[in-house]
């Protein structure tokens, strides 16, 4: 058989007749394909869950997600870290099941089901071989319904969760994140981003079951199905007898979400020995349902997004100040921020950080150039069709739109808004957005080495790293 | 073209009663100059991936010259004849795709992601710089300092990671192919030169020492057609050889101690020598890491997390923490990367550690937990089949180290294949004490300089 295949490779090789091209000029290329996402069938229990499912039979594989609107911003005041507990100790014993059971159940149907925070919601992320669909989705009622927060697992995550926030605070980038949030957010409730170690001393299983019964109820809640399904009657009919009778709970009043208004402000984090300023500089930015948001998010990506963005163009490429810089948009449902983002080398703080200034000005100053901007909008249709090419990634997309509360066509419009983008919406909203002069500006470094000429950009506040 | 396909199928056919329930198609061939093609179609989604592998990695780099094969990766988005400083970059992403590279200690590699309609336009850019890479003093200059940065980025400034890229492998090898750092120092980097750069280029930038591996939304013949176009005149080159990479036959046992001022928490590397690649060992050392640190209802985590609540986080692989069970070739270990709570210390833990591996040695796994590990196993390997560059990737590995691109149709049943008496050998061959790298990762004050403390044993 050997041979026979490689005479006919052979012929292949010879028939293949080199063309002649012009290898001056990037190749003539036919029109973008188009592309349907594959159908979203949604519904609604009596008992409000919201239902999602999409076929996907591309892989012998079925993902889940139960997202609640029960994220971060849900923790009390006082308890930073509440909601992250309980999505982590979820799956850590039930009423019937084992914390050992529910992960010996899982690798047997080849799954994972873990839970995880996000400043909005809080989601149950499940997956398995095709054939145990109705056991995964049997083990997330479980975990979604009784989970028991047992004391001996409950007392366990408060001792790793003190050693992985020393770990944590000594990461630079950490440091910064944990600083902007507070600078743009004051003291509200997307200000934290981590528990502290007191937040974390005080958690008990009542305090998890509480946060549980409260937000954790249908009514706040959606699933997502998607895979190599049954048949959707079926399918329908095994989720109604898994969550059906789970009753519905009138949720508590949602907290006050105001933002302070942006103000310039300089905060050094100094951390001795550091050989690097890592830079942010940010901003209060609208929300993905305002009306900036397209012309925002399409002129952040010329400012910071990729390798042909002009923050890295210039930061790294032609001035070798750092390995990385850009910029991030980064929506939540009630706020969002937006921040330009680099680590330089100690000697380049000075210049490296009137480069990023200097980037951020032009945006506001001058319309982005036809060409460019062409450019950008490419890009971003052409990432959003790589974003598609897994269930996981897909998934993901759809729990952004529950999670945002985006409208259900907001994929399948994406690409058109992106296109849609003219650069004067692009400048007016750089005016008002990416221009620094309100921007937090947090820089974590060694105050020894940097803090002099941190000082020429105006009043800096000092703090400790730890 | 049809024939072919039921060819390779029929050679390559095998069990498939608990394979991974779908088969994806492969098509290689080579062009007269040497370089190897792979090819695998998959219209789902309009997407392709273009993978450029080349059979060089920092390995093959020469004393006075750490760092130098990762130095030549970034020389490689620097432009070439047609394509200007900055172009590279700015084609793909203007044409709606992502790219990047990366080198490891056997291989580099190069890929774009684009729409579909943009295979030529990444034909055409990896072809170019294949065939004409701009090497110049700026550009070189340019890109010493952004490894610089990275190194400062990546290592200097991350806990562990010094310790893990400049002292572990000096515990792990004797042979300076494999003991020296893949980032390098900064006055190695500092001695590289132009004419380093284009002999290294001449030498291993050579078709004959390259696959291409296409995945994703095309046609066989128009994807055939675009590859000779580009890449059928690109001259081939002598044959560049292997390192020598033998290390002496019998192991010492060795451990370390490294003061990380970065560190809060304390770290510990364990590693065995390992078997060669694909031998009935490195199956059996593969089950075992699935057993040790699978999922989650893993060894370590039921016993060391939950029962000790002495680990905090682990990882380990066969080839860790450079390799991965895919793209290992020997000489490689079986690595494991523990933090741990603070109140053991890292004897204790070196002890645990092992009384886990002498389980394996002492007691068959019961069939229980050997079909559940396996059934994590054949998911994990679905999953990460999904997308067209980690296919790409699988490819181009059996491709490269084993000539059989095939096999990532196959090469899941033979890793299913083990057995428990296997498992209980392979780990008394290989993970004894006798035969164990240990270093230490102790948090030290921070502002100081970090640094190993010799203690042999």
């Amino acid at each position: 058989m050997m041979r026979r295949c490689l005479l006919v490779l052979a012929i292949a090789v010879l028939q293949l007749a080199a063309q002649t091209v012009d290898r001056t000029k990037p190749p003539q290329t036919p029109p973008i394909p188009s592309y349907k996402l594959p159908p979203v069938f949604e519904t609604k229990l009596p008992n409000g869950l919201g239902i999602v499912l999409v076929e996907d039979a591309r892989f012998p594989l079925v993902t889940v997600r139960l997202n609640f609107r029960a994220g971060t911003k849900f923790d009390p005041p006082d308890r930073p870290g509440l909601a992250e507990a309980v999505a982590t100790l979820l799956n850590e014993g039930t009423k019937t099941r084992t914390s050992r059971q529910i992960s010996e159940e899982t690798d047997a149907m080849g799954g994972s089901l873990n839970a995880g925070t996000g400043p909005d919601s809080l989601t149950i992320s499940g997956s398995a071989v095709s054939e145990s669909l109705s056991r995964l989705l049997t083990l997330l009622a479980d975990v979604t319904l009784n989970a028991t927060f047992p004391q001996e697992e409950v007392e366990l995550y408060k001792q790793n969760l003190v050693q992985k926030l020393r770990a944590a605070r000594a990461q630079p980038d950490f440091l910064a994140a944990e600083r902007l949030s507070q600078a743009i957010y004051g003291s509200g409730p997307y200000a934290h981003i981590a528990p502290t170690v007191e937040s974390a001393g005080k958690l008990d299983p009542k305090v998890l079951a509480g946060f549980r019964d409260t937000y954790l109820v249908p009514n706040n809640a959606t699933l997502l199905v998607m895979g190599k399904l049954p048949a959707r009657a079926d399918l329908i009919k095994t989720v109604t007898q898994l969550f059906g009778s789970w009753p519905q709970r009138q949720l508590p009043p949602a907290p006050d979400m105001t933002v302070p208004a942006p103000r310039r402000q300089i905060v050094l984090v100094d951390r001795p020995g550091s050989v690097q300023a890592d830079i942010h500089v940010g901003r209060a930015a609208p929300t993905r349902l305002s009306s900036e948001y397209f012309p925002l998010m399409v002129g952040n990506s010329v400012l910071g997004n990729g390798a042909n963005s002009r923050m890295f163009r210039v930061i790294r490429e032609k001035e070798g100040f750092a390995y990385d810089a850009h910029s991030e948009y980064s929506t939540k449902r009630d706020a969002a921020d937006l921040a330009a983002v680099t680590e330089v080398r100690n000697e380049v703080i000075e210049p490296a950080l009137r480069a990023v200034f200097t980037e951020l000005e032009n945006m506001a100053d001058a319309p982005v150039p036809a060409d460019e901007l062409a450019n950008t909008k490419n890009f971003l249709s052409g990432i959003y069709l790589l974003r598609l090419e897994t269930q996981d990634g897909l998934a993901n997309q759809l729990n952004t739109i529950q999670t945002l509360g985006l409208p259900n066509n907001y994929l399948e419009t994406y690409t058109t808004r992106v296109r849609s983008v003219e650069p004067d919406q692009i400048q007016a909203v750089a005016k008002k957005y990416i221009a620094p002069d309100q921007d937090a500006v947090i820089i974590v470094g060694d105050a020894s080495k940097i803090g002099d000429a941190v000082k020429k950009f105006g009043e800096v506040t000092v703090v400790k790293a730890e | 073209m049809k024939k072919l396909a039921v060819c390779l199928l029929l050679i390559f056919e095998m069990c498939a009663a608990r394979g991974a329930d779908f088969t994806i198609p492969v098509e290689s061939y080579k062009l007269a100059n040497g370089l190897r093609v792979i090819l695998s179609k998959d219209n789902a989604v309009p997407v392709v991936s273009v993978y450029m592998i080349y059979d060089v990695g920092s390995r093959a780099e020469e004393k006075g010259h750490t760092g130098f094969a990762h130095l030549f990766e970034h020389m490689m988005f620097e432009g070439s004849k047609n394509v200007a400083k900055g172009m590279h970059f700015a084609t793909v992403e203007s044409n709606g795709g992502t790219m990047n590279g990366s080198t490891h200690p056997d291989f580099t590699d190069y890929f774009e992601i684009l729409p579909s309609n943009k295979l030529a336009t990444a034909l055409w850019l990896e072809s170019d710089r294949m065939r004409s890479l701009a090497i110049n003093e700026e550009n070189l200059k340019n890109q010493k300092e952004a490894v610089k940065q990275e190194r400062r980025l990546s290592f200097d400034n991350q806990p562990y990671a010094t310790a893990i890229v400049d002292v572990w492998p000096t515990l792990m090898y004797r042979n300076w192919q494999s003991s020296h750092s893949l980032i390098g120092s900064f006055e190695d980097l500092n001695s590289s030169s132009v004419e380093d750069v284009s002999k290294f280029f001449k030498t291993y930038y050579a078709p004959n020492n390259a696959a291409l591996v296409l995945v994703g939304d095309f046609q066989i013949p128009d994807a055939k057609k675009l590859v000779e176009t580009y890449f059928g005149d690109i001259p081939s080159q002598p044959q560049p050889k292997r390192p020598d990479l033998s290390e002496p036959a019998d192991f010492q046992a060795r451990t370390d101690h490294y003061k990380d001022p970065l560190a809060r928490v304390p770290g510990l590397v364990l590693g065995y020598p390992g078997p060669k690649r694909r031998s009935p060992d490195y199956y059996a050392l593969n089950m075992i890491d699935a057993i040790l640190t699978g999922g989650d209802s893993a060894r370590f985590r039921l016993d060391l997390v939950k029962g000790k609540k002495s680990v905090i986080q682990y990882e380990a692989n066969l080839g860790w923490p450079f390799a991965s069970a895919l793209d290992y070739r020997d000489p490689e270990p079986y690595a494991i990367f523990i933090l741990y709570n603070p109140m053991f210390t890292a004897s204790q833990m070196i002890d645990q550690v092992q009384d886990e591996i002498a389980k394996l040695q002492n007691e068959p796994i019961d069939s229980k937990e050997l079909e559940r590990v396996k059934t994590t196993m054949r998911a994990a390997r679905i999953k990460d089949l999904q997308s067209s560059i980690s296919r790409a990737r699988a490819l181009a590995q059996y491709a490269l180290a084993d000539g059989m691109p095939e096999l990532i149709n196959t090469e899941l049943d033979a890793m299913l294949a083990v057995t428990p008496a296997q498992i209980q050998a392979a780990a008394k061959n290989y993970l004894t004490p006798e035969r164990r790298a240990v270093l230490e990762i102790t948090p030290a004050p921070p502002g100081g300089s970090g640094g190993p403390q010799k203690e042999d044993q």
